[in-house]
């Protein structure tokens, strides 16, 4: 068993201080949602413990079985068990969604110890099949022209191909239609198992309807205000996040959509 | 090897018995002479953010015809592959020449310069040097018409189409002292559509000039896919100039990639000139150490709705320079032209000096034309994204790189000269 383990983590961007002390401890086996709404440090949050080189972390430790991941590389932390499936990954011309994922893979792999050719593309196959993905999709550049549902579908591939330790979504859900929603949590469902936890950021509920999560954590102004079960979602969901506050007695602005 | 830049006239008598002994046609020896007689008048182009007078590009080749007294042996650069339609040539011998029978009955000619001058010379002349690149442009293309020493005629007849791309490899030879004055000319006649890939290398480490001069005349409605790959060496300076002429509702789609390892004037231009014609120009390229090439690709639009792209990604490592020049003219007439062009530059290192410039020069009004250029470093969210997925740093770079020049590779038809290309960039990148 893993555990992930965020501890008064302060995050500044510019200067502006976005996360202001986040607590939150999981691991493997379990599914944790945040929710909250726009502009509350959510993906602040996940760009902070992947180490996207624009967030500044001022205070706190995110610790990875007791290892500090703050002071790893990003490429070290992902080597160590950390994901992150983005709303907006990259687009790169010239290097093929194939090619960037074997290289992926076998960057975790002694030099002895490569995935091969065929092992890798039965197990592409497959993985593509739950995704309902068109194989073609694997020679395309590396999300190229692709539409945002592919996008998303492909960021799942790489996690479901990859098989992380902790894999955190940051708002894959935004902009899919029922049908890509379901695909999608498909795969991560797939992926649920003992070895294997997950940490999922949504603005809405309706991703949580095909995710049952085990913990619901409610983050505001850039920190838990409220850790539940699955049924916080479903509470927020009908009394929104003002009638939380009001029971929370919290006084913070929020930005409507 | 010093040669008398001025006295080129001198030269007359050994340029003829030159000719003569390759049974050149008489309006061919006379192009010569007549071209001779100019060098000495005509200035060199005028290439932006590029002084090169002090270059050593006029070498005169040498004119006793006696074979070089060091050959290459071709296999150590090519596979043996015996039905595809290629010519191989070291130094100015032909070494490989084959054509599969069903292109030969369809009337496609596929030969070295001095067979073709002998067996086709009417055909010859409709293209050569009169269309795409005149003697008299300058100094340089003079030198080139008066001493090309040998070349390559590829001939596609009207409305024959042929799907296998036609390969041709040049191997300089520089294990001797000799200049490279290599003429291809293409000429594809009406309606035809082909697939042609070209690759330029060097043997041997002997200081030599290259003057090299590829012309492709289209007629009306004939496409063509052009790709080639040049990695001339470090001790060869050369002047490069690939040249479009394209009849009404004809295409040229260049890809290439100029991975030289020496000093290089890459010139990629073409005049559009029927109306609804195009040319998509798609050039990388790769400098390193202390060498400078400069890429100018100059397309112009002379018929009415006529398209002119040009897309250059560039890469510097080292010392190295590398400058793209993108020109897109414009002339008074052709309304509905449009002229597009991107140059990108990449540097890899501090001390690495590169240039993006584009220039639009518009004499008409109902056009439309574009630019973007950009010089700059690996792109840091890219980098991140590839990281997080624990791709380790300098991996991750090897792979942008690759994706920045990757559009070129991937328009490339012939899967052997794309691995090339991969293969070069890859070099090139690892022996930083």
């Amino acid at each position: 068993m893993a555990v992930l383990e965020i501890k008064n983590l302060h995050v500044s961007i510019e200067d502006k201080e976005i996360l202001k002390g986040v607590n939150l401890k999981m691991q493997t086996g379990e599914i944790h949602a945040i929710m909250g709404p726009n502009g509350t440090g959510k993906s602040t949050l996940s760009a902070a413990i992947m180490g996207h080189p624009s967030y500044e972390v001022t205070e706190g430790e995110v610790l990875l079985d007791g290892e500090n991941v703050l002071e790893m590389e990003v490429d070290e932390r992902a080597r160590a068990g950390l994901f992150l499936a983005v709303q907006y990954p990259s687009e790169i011309a010239g290097i093929t969604n194939a090619e960037f994922m074997r290289a992926a893979i076998n960057s975790r792999r002694e030099d002895d110890d490569k995935m091969g050719v065929m092992d890798f593309i039965t197990k592409l196959d497959e993985k593509m099949a739950v995704l309902d993905m068109p194989e073609e999709m694997a020679e395309r550049y590396l999300n190229e022209g692709f539409s945002g549902g592919e996008k998303k579908r492909n960021e799942i591939l790489q996690l479901m191909m990859i098989e992380p330790t902790f894999a955190i979504l940051d708002e894959i859900d935004s902009g899919l239609d029922i049908d890509a929603l379901q695909v999608v949590s498909k795969g991560v469902n797939a992926m649920r198992g003992e070895g294997f936890g997950s940490l999922i950021i949504t603005h809405y509920q309706r991703l949580l309807n095909y995710i049952t999560p085990d913990v619901v954590h409610i983050m505001m102004d850039g920190r838990v205000v409220k850790t539940g079960g699955a049924d916080l979602s479903k509470q927020l969901e009908a009394e929104g996040y003002k009638g939380l506050m009001e029971e929370l007695g919290l006084d913070i602005e929020i930005e409507e959509d | 090897m010093e040669t008398k830049t001025k006295d080129y006239v001198s030269y007359s008598d050994a340029l003829q018995a030159f000719s003569r002994g390759l049974k050149e046609p008489e309006w061919m020896l006379q192009l010569r002479l007549d071209a001779l007689d100019k060098i000495e008048d005509l200035n060199l182009p005028v290439i932006e953010r590029l002084r090169y007078n002090r270059w050593p590009l006029f070498q005169v080749p040498d004119l006793t015809g006696a074979p070089a007294p060091k050959t290459i042996d071709p296999f150590e650069f090519i596979e043996d592959k015996a039905d595809a339609a290629r010519v191989i040539q070291t130094g100015n011998d032909t070494v490989i020449e084959t054509l599969p029978e069903s292109l030969k009955e369809k009337g496609v000619i596929f030969t070295d310069m001095h067979t073709a001058l002998r067996d086709h010379p009417e055909l010859v002349k409709e293209a050569y040097m009169s269309k795409a690149v005149k003697p008299d442009t300058n100094k340089i293309t003079a030198f080139h018409a008066a001493f090309m020493n040998s070349g390559l005629f590829l001939y596609v007849p009207k409305n024959v189409v042929i799907e296998e791309p036609l390969e041709a490899i040049f191997i300089q030879n520089s294990l001797v002292e000799d200049a490279f004055i290599k003429h291809v000319l293409i000429y594809a006649d009406t309606n035809s559509s082909f697939n042609y890939v070209e690759k330029f290398l060097t043997k041997g480490n002997k200081k030599n000039a290259g003057n090299i001069v590829v012309e492709v005349v289209t007629k009306a409605g004939a496409q063509i896919k052009f790709s080639a790959v040049d990695q001339l060496g470090e001790n060869s300076t050369v002047y490069f100039n690939r040249k479009g002429y394209t009849f009404r509702d004809s295409s040229i789609d260049w890809a290439i990639g100029a991975m030289n390892t020496g000093n290089v004037i890459c010139d990629f231009d073409t005049d559009l000139v029927g109306e609804g014609s195009a040319s998509d120009l798609k050039a990388v390229g790769i400098s390193s150490g202390r060498q400078t090439q400069v890429i100018d690709s100059n397309v112009v639009n002379i018929g009415r709705n006529t398209t002119g792209n040009i897309f250059q990604h560039g890469v510097i490592l080292d010392r190295a320079t590398l400058t793209f020049n993108g020109i897109g003219h414009i002339l008074n007439g052709a309304k509905g032209a449009d002229a597009q062009q991107e140059s990108r530059v990449l540097m890899l290192s501090d001390k690495a000096r590169g240039d993006a410039n584009p220039i639009l020069l518009i004499e008409e009004n109902d056009v439309t034309a574009g630019h973007a250029a950009s010089v700059g470093r690996v792109d840091p969210e890219e980098m991140y994204y590839l990281m997080s997925r624990g791709i380790e740093k300098s991996e991750a770079e090897r792979l942008v790189i690759r994706g920045f020049l990757g559009k070129v590779i991937s328009a490339i038809p012939l899967r052997s000269m794309r691995d090339d290309l991969v293969q070069t960039i890859e070099r090139k990148l690892t022996s930083r």
